[in-house]
C-alpha cells in the first residue's frame, strides 16, 4: 500500500498538450476517481500512472518513489482496463495467474495466492472456466482478480464498468467499494460517469481539458463545486444555470423582480440552481413559465418549464411525484435563496 | 399465389431464384465433369476413340509407376518444405512490418507486388536469375565474391528448392496482408495488461498472439497447402525444355497429369492420377482443419 503524488504532471504528443500541470495528493488507502468529459486527459493520467505513456514533464511519485522511468511492472501497480483485457484462450486460473508470471514465489505459493483471491472475488467454481462461458460482470471480476493477485500498491481503474448494462453496473459499482473497504488499497479509477464518482470516491478529481477543476470530497465537490463547470457536470439532471444581475445586494434573475442575497457583487452574474432545489412551493418564487415535459420519476416528477428566453430556455424543476402540474399549465417556481449558487457571468468561477 | 407465402417462404423464392444460376452453372462446369473424371479413371481413352471399360487397371498401374512415387514425393516435398516457410517467413514480416510506422505502406505495397504478378513472368525472370555465368544474376554476384558456379535448375537436388523459392515469393504477399489483419484485431490492451504484469516478449509472442491469431494460421496454412498441392505454373514455365526436369526431379502431380493427358492422350489414366490429387487434397485439408480447430 501507498501514497501516490503527481507533481505538475504535463503531457504533449509533438506540439499538441494535453495535460497542462496536474498536481495531486493521494493518501495510503484512499479511493480517488478522475471523473470528466472524453478528452479531459483522464485516462491519459491514469496511463502515464501506470507506466503506459510516458510522463513529458513533471513526477509521479508512488509510496515516495519517483517512478517515470521505470517500467510498469516495477511501479507496484496493476490496472483494469475497459475491456477487461482477460485472455479469451485461456481458463479464468490462467487469467489470474497471468498477473503472478514474474512474481518471485514457490508454484505453491502462486497457487494458494490464486485461491484466495479467487475465495475473496467469488469465483472458485469458476477457475476451470474460459471467458466466453462468462457473463460480464464475472469477466469483470476475472480482470479485478488478475490486478488483485499482485496485491499492488496502487489499483488503476480504467472505466471498467462502461461495457456493463446499467444493472450490473450498480451491482459492480458496490461490489468494488466493499472491495476497497476489504482489502485497504489505494485506488485511482476513472469514469466519464459521475454518478460512479460519486458513490465510489473518497475524493473526485473532476477534469477538464487537461486540467483539475476540482479535487473534494463527494459532498463538498456537490454542494460547493468550485466553477460551473464542476456545479454542471455533478448532479444529475444538471443544474440550471440563468442569468442575472446583481446591484446594492439584491439579485433580477433572468428579468425577474428584484430579490434580496447580500451576497451577490454588483453586475452581471450567472445563477445556478439545481431541479431538487427548484420547487413548486417553500423559499422564494424565482421564476414563471410554461410547463412543457413532464418525466415521472415515480415518488417526484421532473417538469420541464420554458422560462422565457430571458431565462435561456428551459429549466428542469422538481414537482410531487403525485401530483405533477400538467403540461401547458403555468406554473411559478420557488427555491431556497440559501440553494443558489453564484458564478462569475465570464469566467463562471463560483463566488461565495 | 405469392403473395400468400410468409415472409420466411418469400426468402426462400427469392434466394433460390438468385442461387438457381450459380447452382447451374456449379453442376455443368464443376460437378459433371468431377464425376465424369472419376468414370474416366476406370476407363481407356485417348481423347478421339471410344472410352473402354479398365476397371482399376489405371489405378494398378499408377501404384506400379516409378514415376508416379517420386511425382508424389516431389509433391509433398513442395507442400512440407513450402507451408511452413511461408508461413514463418510471412509471419516474422507481418509481425515487424505491423509495429513500423516509417514507410508502411510503401513496404506492404512491395511485398504484395508479387502477389499481382503473372506466375509465368515471374517464373521466367527467375530462370534468367538462375542462369549460369554470365547470364544469371546470382552466380554472377556468386563469382564476383569467388564463390564456384552453382547448377540451380539443372541439379537434381537443387532444382526442386530453386523453383520453390519464386513460389514461396509470390504467395508472401497475401500472407503478410492476411497476418496482418489478424494481429491488428488483437486488442492493444491485452499487451499492455502484459507489460503491466511484466512478462517477456516471448511469453507474449507465444502465449498471447500465436493463440489469437490461431483462426488465421489456420485460413493460412489451409489455403496455402492447397496451393502448394496444386503447384504447377512456376514448375512448367521454369523447366520449359523439359518440364518436371532434369530427371522428374522438380515434376508434381499436376504436371504430371498435364503431360498424360496431353502430352501421351492416355485420359484414363490422367484422370486417376487426378482423382488421387483430389484425394490427398481433400485429406491434408480436412486433417488440417482437425488438427488446428478449436478443442
Amino acid at each position: 500500500m501507498a501514497t501516490l503524488a503527481l507533481r505538475n504532471l504535463v503531457k504533449r504528443y509533438d506540439k499538441t498538450e494535453v495535460l497542462h500541470g496536474i498536481d495531486l495528493e493521494v493518501a495510503d488507502g484512499e479511493f480517488v476517481v478522475f471523473v470528466g468529459p472524453s478528452g479531459c486527459g483522464k485516462s491519459t493520467t491514469l496511463r502515464m500512472i501506470a507506466g503506459l505513456e510516458e510522463v513529458t514533464q513533471g513526477t509521479i511519485e508512488i509510496g515516495g518513489r519517483v517512478v517515470n522511468n521505470l517500467e510498469p511492472k516495477d511501479r507496484d501497480i496493476a490496472m483494469v482496463f475497459q475491456n477487461y483485457a482477460i485472455y479469451p484462450h485461456m481458463t479464468v486460473r490462467k487469467n489470474i495467474g497471468f498477473g503472478l508470471r514474474t512474481a518471485k514465489m514457490t508454484k505453491l505459493e502462486k497457487s494458494a495466492r490464486l485461491e484466495e483471491v479467487a475465495a475473496i472475488l467469488d469465483m472458485t467454481d469458476l477457475l476451470e472456466r474460459k471467458p466466453s462461458q462468462l457473463s460480464g460482470g464475472q469477466r469483470q471480476r476475472v480482470a479485478i482478480g488478475r490486478a488483485m493477485v499482485r496485491d499492488p500498491a496502487v489499483f488503476l481503474f480504467d472505466e471498467p464498468l462502461s461495457n456493463l448494462d446499467a444493472q450490473l453496473r450498480t451491482q459492480m459499482r458496490l461490489e468494488i467499494k466493499k472491495l476497497h473497504q476489504r482489502v485497504g488499497n489505494t485506488i485511482v479509477f476513472v469514469t466519464h460517469d459521475q454518478v460512479e464518482a460519486m458513490t465510489m470516491a473518497d475524493r473526485i478529481v473532476i477534469m477538464k481539458d487537461g486540467h483539475i477543476q476540482q479535487v473534494g470530497t463527494p459532498a463538498e465537490v456537490y454542494h460547493s463545486p468550485a466553477n460551473a463547470f464542476v456545479a454542471r457536470f455533478i448532479g444529475a439532471p444538471s443544474m440550471n444555470m440563468l442569468p442575472a444581475t446583481a446591484k446594492d445586494g439584491a439579485i433580477s434573475i433572468a428579468g425577474g423582480a428584484p430579490l434580496d442575497l447580500a451576497r451577490a457583487p454588483d453586475g452581471v452574474l450567472n445563477v445556478g440552481v439545481r431541479p431538487d432545489d427548484l420547487v413548486l412551493t417553500g423559499g422564494v418564487p424565482i421564476l414563471t413559465g410554461r410547463v412543457t415535459v413532464q418525466e415521472p420519476l415515480g415518488n417526484e416528477t421532473l417538469i420541464y418549464v420554458d422560462a422565457g428566453a430571458q431565462a435561456g430556455g428551459e429549466v428542469i424543476a422538481k414537482a410531487d411525484g403525485r401530483t405533477p402540474p400538467a403540461v401547458g399549465s403555468t406554473v411559478t417556481l420557488h427555491a431556497d435563496p440559501g440553494a443558489l449558487h453564484l458564478f462569475d457571468a465570464t469566467t463562471g468561477v463560483t463566488i461565495r | 399465389m405469392y403473395k400468400s407465402l410468409t415472409i420466411r417462404q418469400k426468402q426462400i423464392v427469392w434466394a433460390w431464384g438468385f442461387l438457381a444460376l450459380p447452382v447451374l452453372f456449379y453442376t455443368v462446369i464443376r460437378f459433371y465433369p468431377t464425376g465424369n473424371a472419376i468414370l474416366i479413371s476406370f476407363q481407356n481413352w485417348n481423347l478421339l476413340g471410344t472410352r473402354t471399360w479398365a476397371g482399376f487397371d489405371n489405378y494398378i498401374k499408377l501404384f506400379n509407376d516409378p514415376v508416379f512415387w517420386k511425382v508424389f514425393a516431389n509433391t509433398f516435398k513442395y507442400l512440407l518444405i513450402g507451408t511452413p516457410l511461408s508461413l514463418l517467413i510471412s509471419f516474422i514480416i507481418a509481425y515487424h512490418l505491423d509495429q513500423l510506422r516509417f514507410m508502411h505502406g510503401f513496404l506492404r505495397m512491395l511485398y504484395f507486388l508479387p502477389f499481382m504478378t503473372s506466375a509465368v513472368a515471374m517464373a521466367w525472370v527467375w530462370r534468367w536469375f538462375y542462369q549460369p555465368v554470365p547470364t544469371g544474376l546470382f552466380n554472377n554476384l556468386l563469382a564476383s565474391v569467388g564463390i564456384g558456379q552453382i547448377a540451380f535448375l539443372n541439379s537434381t537436388t537443387n532444382a526442386l528448392p530453386a523453383i520453390l523459392a519464386p513460389a514461396i515469393w509470390a504467395g508472401l504477399g497475401f500472407q503478410i496482408i492476411i497476418f496482418m489483419a489478424g494481429l491488428r484485431s488483437i486488442p492493444k490492451s491485452y499487451y499492455e495488461a502484459a507489460r503491466i504484469d511484466g512478462v517477456g516478449w516471448w511469453t507474449i509472442l507465444w502465449e498471447i498472439t500465436l493463440p489469437l491469431l490461431k483462426p488465421t494460421i489456420v485460413f493460412i496454412v489451409v489455403f496455402s497447402s492447397i496451393g502448394f498441392l496444386r503447384i504447377f505454373d512456376h514448375v512448367f514455365n521454369m523447366t520449359t525444355n523439359n518440364p518436371g526436369g532434369p530427371l522428374n526431379s522438380t515434376k508434381p502431380l499436376v504436371l504430371m497429369i498435364y503431360d498424360t493427358a496431353f502430352s501421351s492422350f492416355d485420359m484414363g489414366y490422367a484422370a486417376a492420377q487426378t482423382v488421387v490429387l483430389f484425394t490427398v487434397l481433400l485429406v491434408v485439408s480436412l486433417v488440417q482443419l482437425r488438427i488446428l480447430r478449436d478443442k
